[in-house]
């Protein structure tokens, strides 16, 4: 009996084994799903359909993209977190939620990069900028500046919210520049950009996507973007660091992550997959219609880059005093 | 004689086999899910986005723009028939289309419905074509002051709107305004009222409370009546088509729903369902005796209907000359249109001129394919109220059940779904009427959201509000509105008192 039940286990075992090792050997076997925080059409979620669409021509299966907006990504990102770590649950997130929440929301955040997940490649970047009302009184960023010395806390700042990136981009810009501005916070990029041409604020930080219809049809100009590099969408663009505001470097990204525990295989081969889609020139196009440029950088060089960027945030957050807990 | 040309280039896209066809099935696909309560226009164009990318951007968005006005027309076939809103702008059709269908007069009122949206789409499509560009910059002058004050006219417009006891109108707007209040707070982002729960940090979904209240609600208040109730509203099947008579009693309601409809759609932010609620509540006022509404007035459906397919129609002015989405389809339409490498915003009228006129172009022939489409269905969904009550609410239920999980793919939105039934029953045993609760829900967090943004702006001095004449207008409005309620009020109560 004690025979046949060890015989009956190492079978088990073996079947275990095999069945773990041809999981890796056949992935993927059925169709995975990218978890993305925000609803349908903002620019993380086109950018999870853009390579999920690749992925799936690529891996010959299914890449269904799932939406689960809400409660500052925590809601997805919780989820994905919780997720089998087999490679069939992957998550599309932006650097609110890796960079940003740990340093707004320090105390409640309820997941860890390095505990809960594998960065898998940052998929696209792209610099914020800050835009004036192109018949203002503001032509560059130490006019802007010059104005918030004068009369502190009266200049209006339009951002897509409360703890969003642009916020604490306007605010290390203000900070490094030894000036308080007026936070008007909206809900999302796109009125946030409008009410800048409308001059109901008079600038504001906006994603490059949000801010370019208004930008071509020359209601708004661009002051500063946050990068420290140049962007390809307008090279005439000053960088802030050029404009005055020093070691001001700040991007908003997107990127790939999975669960932490899939098989270091399955990791490898997603990387190798998504960066040699992020060549494509149809994709690099679709990105850079966004105003973004692709990554595919090695996770662990993107690990580096989210700690570092979280870390200068977190001095950003403490010394602007953002606390929206 | 610009304009002409446009349409020219514009019809010259619309009118071919490839943009007929995806036309078609975006406008059938709409109606489709329109129908199926809760099964929302962002989910489908969601799930059909992947196919886009392979068509070029004008087909693409000639169909996704299908299923987002086909689902209007959709919507209010569910809300007249089974009294479920699938669309907020489609809330205030429950108030008499469900009557009408209780009283065996569901084929007129879908018949109503899809004539008024027929020529309010027709005429809104051609107030897009002329007026683009300047409607674009009457949006921009809308300053955060003056929204706060349009949604305060529109919130004491809900009161009067109610039938019944205004006190409980009342109640019912300030428990709306309440309920609003949970979530993030936009200017400090303070979560209030989720009681930790993330899902709530967005506030409470609004179509799992549309549902509950008074899709779930009915059914249960349904299954109450033990059969009585329901053999009335099953058995008299009646016309399907609307009868001359009733054409020619609702043809100005038609007229006016389109009106408020064209102009309110094009402010971004609850236009269309602003305009849904202004124009019942012009109607109640404004129309001929006889006038029945809350008990299946024909132009309870018709004003609303035009209003709110307008309303859709123009709502594409702030999206294609601004890239402001005016709801959440709007904002994937953008997305689809970025992936094809194209910035909505101003230079798509100039530098594409192929693709902007001809979704204009699109939006017509799709809207006589709805015409089409719809009148000869409605015999079919009036068939629909004929099934025997015990198959019908298990599958009103299941709908309701995916459609509220789909939204968010989370199922604490069924608790909610749940809880709001459950509220939703009480109230209607009480005789409180919902509708003026979904309008605080919804315009109760705007409300809030300009008025600070104003106060922030203006540093703190109430007197912006006045300051501009828009806003000031919009205030002398609903002040007025406030005593035209009250007068009689006084005056009926003073009457009595002389009596005794």
């Amino acid at each position: 009996m004690r025979l046949i039940v060890g015989a009956l286990c190492s079978v088990l075992a073996l079947t275990a084994a095999t069945a773990h090792a041809q999981a890796q050997a056949d992935y993927p076997n059925k169709p995975i799903r990218i978890l993305v925080p925000f609803a349908p059409g903002g620019f993380v979620d086109v950018a999870a359909r853009i390579v999920g669409q690749k992925l799936s021509e690529k891996l010959g299966q299914q890449v269904i993209v799932e939406n689960r907006p809400g409660g500052n990504g925590f809601i997805a990102v919780t989820a994905a977190a919780r997720a089998p770590a087999d490679g069939y649950t992957l998550l599309m997130a932006h650097s609110g939620e890796f960079v940003v929440n740990p340093a707004v929301f320090a105390a409640t955040i309820p997941y860890n990069l390095e505990r809960d997940f594998h960065a898998i490649t940052l998929v696209s970047q792209a610099p914020m900028v800050l835009g004036a009302k192109s018949d203002g009184p503001y032509k560059t960023l130490a006019d802007l500046a010059a104005a918030a010395k004068a009369k502190p806390g009266t200049v209006g700042m339009s951002t897509p919210g409360t703890g969003s990136i642009n916020h604490l981009a306007g605010e290390w810009i203000g900070l490094s520049m030894g000036v308080k501005f007026l936070h008007v916070p909206y809900k999302g990029g796109a009125p946030a950009a409008v009410a800048i041409s409308t001059g109901e604020v008079p600038f504001g930080m906006a994603a490059v996507s949000s801010a370019m219809p208004q930008i071509k049809a020359g209601r708004v100009n661009v002051l500063a973007i946050t990068t420290a590099k140049k962007t390809p969408v307008d090279p005439s663009w000053p960088t802030a660091q050029e404009a005055g505001a020093k070691d001001v470097d700040l991007s908003i990204w997107s990127g790939l992550f999975a669960p932490k525990g899939v098989p270091q295989p399955i990791v490898d081969k997603l990387y190798a997959e998504v960066a040699a889609i992020l060549q494509m020139p149809d994709v690099k196009e679709k990105f850079a219609a966004g105003g973004g440029e692709v990554g595919g950088m090695k996770p662990a060089e993107f690990t580096t880059q989210i700690k570092r960027e979280g870390d200068q945030l977190k001095s950003i957050v403490q010394a602007a005093n953002i606390k929206p807990e | 004689m610009d304009i002409f040309s446009n349409l020219v280039i514009g019809f010259s896209v619309a009118v071919t086999l490839k943009s007929l066809a995806y036309c078609f099935v975006g406008v059938f696909l709409g109606t489709l899910i329109g129908v199926l309560p809760g099964i929302g226009p962002v989910a489908t164009v969601a799930m059909l986005l992947p196919l886009t990318f392979k068509l070029d951007p004008a087909t693409s968005m000639i169909m996704l723009a299908g299923i987002y006005y086909g689902a209007q027309y959709g919507g209010s076939t569910t809300a007249i028939l089974v009294n479920i809103p699938g669309e907020s702008s489609s809330v205030v059709t429950t108030l008499d289309g469900y009557q009408m269908a209780r009283q065996g007069r569901a084929g007129p009122a879908l018949g109503i419905a899809a004539i008024g949206s027929f020529a309010a789409g027709t005429v809104a499509t051609l107030i897009v074509a002329l007026f683009s560009p300047p409607l674009a910059t009457i949006a921009l002058k809308f300053q955060p002051a003056d929204y706060f004050s349009l949604m305060v006219f529109g919130l004491i417009g809900a009161v009067v709107l109610a039938r019944g006891s205004l006190r409980k109108a009342i109640a019912m707007v300030v428990l709306g305004l309440l309920l609003g209040l949970v979530g993030t707070d936009v200017n400090s982002g303070v979560m209030r009222f989720t009681f930790g729960a993330p899902a709530l940090a967005e506030g409470i979904s609004f179509v799992a409370l549309a549902m509950g209240m008074f899709g779930v609600a009915e059914v249960i208040y349904n299954l109450e009546q033990r059969g009585q109730d329901r053999q009335v509203f099953t058995s008299k099947l009646g016309r399907v088509l609307p009868s001359r008579a009733e054409l020619s009693f609702s043809k100005w309601s038609i007229v006016r729903g389109t009106a408020l409809g064209s102009i309110l759609g094009i402010l971004p932010g609850g236009g269309a369902l602003l305009a849904s609620f202004a124009a019942y509540t012009i109607e109640k006022k404004v129309a001929r005796a006889p006038r029945d509404f809350g008990n299946g007035d024909i132009r309870g459906v018709a004003a609303p209907e035009s209003a709110n397919n307008a309303g859709a129609q123009t709502s594409f002015i702030p999206m294609l000359t601004l890239g402001i989405p005016s709801n959440p389809t709007m904002a994937l339409m953008i997305g689809a249109l970025m992936i094809q490498g194209i910035q909505p915003g101003p230079e798509v009228m100039t530098q594409r001129p192929e693709l902007f006129w001809g979704i204009i172009a699109s939006m017509w022939i799709g809207n006589l394919f709805l015409l089409m489409l719809n009148l000869p269905m409605i015999g079919l969904w009036v068939k629909l109220l004929a099934v025997p009550y015990r198959l019908l609410f298990p599958a009103i239920l299941v709908f309701c059940c995916i459609g509220v999980f789909t939204i968010n793919n989370n199922v604490f939105d069924l608790f909610q779904l749940v809880a709001f039934s459950g509220i939703g029953y009480v109230l209607l045993k009480l005789g409180c009427e919902p509708a003026p609760l979904v309008l605080g829900l919804v315009l109760g967090p705007m409300m809030e959201e300009y008025l600070r943004r104003a106060l922030l702006i203006s540093l703190g001095d109430p007197l912006v509000l006045l300051a501009s004449p828009i806003s000031a207008g919009f205030l002398i409005a609903a002040a007025a509105l406030l005593v035209s309620i009250a007068v009689p009020a006084i005056r009926a109560t003073r009457e009595q008192a002389m009596k005794e």
